[in-house]
């Protein structure tokens, strides 16, 4: 049985994740007048289209290109000796410490919780087009998933396989993996969660929602 | 060559050694370029090894001009050889390359001549105009599905009258590619309803519904025709044919021969050596009219019975080019890198020999060495190679971007790119010669890994061993 009070402990001790901010393309950079310790941003609006506090410009062939914090966080270091200077795509430029949402400790929870159906290997994974409307129209928690049954299809160097669904029956609860985008080996695709399980998932939601803060 | 040039390879894997390595021969700096999933390729390894501290640069994308051209800035290049793939035959690429603030060469023809035959419609109406047989039906797109019927019904009609006892008819989305928007059609009864499927689907995917109706041809051969000419564009030459035809199930090359046919010692229903002489010289002409002015292939299907039709024409270097150099000779001389001659003639240099000087000797299979189930529809296999030994021989040549292995240091097939792992060459002074040489090659490879789930690795090994027989066979 899942200690909820002593994960949730567990998580009060550390309630931050440092995230590595990295160029996203080759150019030259130039960093914005932020400096180590300041608060920034994360996208905001109904369509998240306030782009979140802009943290350097990166300009390739003419083309200015920003660097928005993709989390709110604190600004913990700033690698300023790239500035003015010619960057390769994936150097780090610096580390935004992010104070965890309610939102991610339940996933954090969630994901000890639930049975975590994984990549088999490296590769796009979309649901076959049935459960991928159901999934669009009703979400997921409206897609029961049965041991042996046809679920995704696996898309890689532009060929396409099906994939069986391996693991208890259940509801999907959660999804994993995006539209057109890599997921490594072992990464998780799915959560499934038993009908006599969602009784404790709900308490699981309940009690984070009350108990955690989160910070600005 | 009058400046010290510095070559951009916008590119990967094996093709980007095999440029890396004709720019050290013929003395050029080169700069190359990688994404995080080519971390491990042989080539960034190359480039480490041979090039300066300004030779090697990750990129997030082989996709990103903007990316490519910023690193050619920094890395002071002064050309930019496209490699084959991502920007080889973009017209647009290529003109921008060449027109910009800091104009540098672009290493295939110029954008002209890419925009000239990189639209198959356009290619074929020029064909035509200059008596070049092409596949019959359209040569503009169709939008009138009266008018589609008619050729439609013309083609039935015609291949009829050839005596083809079940005709066949390809209706395509003229502004479709890779196999996708294509259809073909057995009973005419059927026409309107394809027809009308493709042009809703063409008019989805690329907001073009034209339609191009044509014979489909079975039962062919697959020749191409290597041409080069350098940037006068008015002396191009060949280097002769090749046989394209075992592909695997999705139509891709697997094992290429060079020259097309062998009717010395294979008995053809037709004039094979004439084929391929008139498939020579019908693209020199189409070259010449086009003022081509760097390295290409022309391809064409031959039927059965000898027709041959003109499909299309790819203008860049080609995979299978080493396997047209391994058989041809310049002023008597073997070693012929066509790689290097795209780069030098592209820098400007004139061509320097002329049709008289090349010739021809012997017989050249190359085969591609893929990790894959061919047996299960050519499904790539993704996974960790830990073996990759061949016992080398002065017949063979093998390009390949995968590093040195080994148990302990195992490569991992990117997932993100096409699964070749390598092409062996292979020379024969005869035909016979030639297959027993591909075969004890073949028997002598050994590759090995396994994939996350510790299954071992598949190959086409034993695909290209079960075809060699069959090699330039109808």
């Amino acid at each position: 049985m899942l200690d909820i009070t002593a994960l949730l402990e567990e998580i009060k001790q550390h309630p931050y994740t440092d995230l590595s901010i990295k160029t996203p393309h080759t150019g030259k950079i130039e960093f914005s007048n932020l400096k180590e310790g300041d608060k920034v941003t994360d996208a905001t609006g109904e369509f998240k289209e306030f782009p979140g506090t802009k943290i350097a410009v990166i300009t390739r062939e003419n083309n200015p290109r920003f660097i928005h914090a993709c989390q709110k966080g604190i600004i913990q270091k700033l690698h300023k000796e790239y500035d003015n200077g010619f960057v390769e795509a994936g150097v780090e430029i610096g580390i935004l410490r992010h104070f965890l949402t309610k939102e991610e400790v339940i996933n954090t929870i969630l994901q000890k919780t639930l049975h975590l159906f994984l990549a088999p290997e490296r590769a796009k994974y979309y649901f076959i087009p049935d459960i991928d409307t159901k999934v669009k129209v009703y979400g997921s928690r409206s897609v029961t998933v049965t041991d042996g049954m046809e679920l995704f299809i696996v898309s890689r160097m532009k060929r396409e396989v099906p994939l069986r669904y391996t693991g208890p029956n259940g509801i999907i609860y959660q999804v994993y993996f995006s539209h057109n985008q890599n997921v490594d080996v072992n990464q998780p695709l799915i959560g499934v969660c038993s009908p006599d399980q969602v009784e404790t998932i709900e308490d699981v939601v309940s009690r984070v929602n009350h108990e955690w803060k989160e910070q600005n | 060559m009058e400046k010290q040039h510095k070559v951009l390879i916008a590119n990967r894997g094996e093709i980007a050694v095999r440029i890396i390595q004709a720019c050290c021969k013929l003395g050029l700096k080169f700069v190359a370029v990688y994404t995080q999933e080519d971390v491990h390729s042989g080539h960034v390894k190359l480039a480490k090894e041979l090039g300066d501290k300004n030779s090697l640069y990750r990129i997030s994308s082989y996709h990103d001009a903007n990316e490519i051209l910023s690193v050619a800035d920094t890395a002071e290049a002064t050309a930019i050889h496209p490699g084959y793939g991502f920007f080889a035959e973009d017209f647009r690429f290529a003109r921008r390359v060449t027109e910009r603030t800091r104009p540098l060469i672009f290493l295939g023809p110029s954008w002209r001549v890419i925009r000239e035959l990189g639209d198959k419609i356009n290619t074929k109406r020029i064909a035509r105009s200059l008596n070049v047989p092409t596949v019959p039906g359209s040569d503009r797109p169709i939008y009138d599905e009266s008018e589609a019927e008619k050729i439609a019904h013309t083609l039935f009609d015609f291949q009829l009258q050839q005596g083809v006892k079940t005709p066949l008819v390809l209706v395509k989305a003229s502004a479709g590619g890779g196999g996708m928007g294509i259809e073909e059609i057995h009973d005419i009864d059927l026409f309107r309803s394809v027809y009308r499927r493709i042009r809703n689907y063409a008019m989805r995917q690329f907001k073009d519904d034209g339609v191009l109706i044509e014979q489909r041809i079975t039962n062919f051969n697959h020749l191409e025709v290597q041409i080069i000419s350098d940037r006068s564009g008015k002396n191009p030459v060949h280097f002769g044919t090749r046989n394209c035809s075992i592909q695997s199930t999705g139509l891709q090359k697997r094992i290429e021969i060079a020259p097309g046919f062998d009717p010395k010692n294979i008995h053809y229903t037709f004039d094979a050596q004439k084929v391929m002489d008139d498939i020579i010289e019908h693209s020199l002409v189409l070259a010449r009219k086009v003022n081509y002015d760097s390295v290409g292939t022309w391809e064409w299907i031959v039927t059965k019975e000898g027709n041959p039709f003109l499909m299309e024409v790819n203008t860049r270097i080609q995979v299978e080019n080493g396997v047209s150099a391994a058989i041809s000779r310049i002023k008597g001389k073997n070693g012929v890198d066509l790689i290097a001659e795209q780069i030098r003639t592209g820098l400007g240099e004139p061509l320097g020999y002329t049709q008289n000087d090349i010739t021809f000797d012997g017989i050249g299979i190359e085969y591609r060495i893929i990790a894959e189930d061919t047996e299960h529809n050519f499904t790539p296999w993704v996974g960790d190679i830990d073996t990759f030994k061949y016992e080398k021989a002065p017949w063979l040549s093998m390009h390949t971007h995968l590093p040195k292995v080994s148990k302990e240091n195992p490569y991992t097939i990117p997932t993100e790119f096409d699964p070749n792992l390598a092409l062996g060459i292979v020379w024969g002074t005869n035909l016979e010669n030639a297959k027993q040489r591909g075969k004890e090659f073949l028997n002598s490879l050994v590759i090995a890994g396994s994939n996350p789930q510790g299954e071992s690795l598949k190959s086409n090994i034993p695909f290209l061993l079960e075809n060699t027989d069959r090699i330039l066979k109808f």
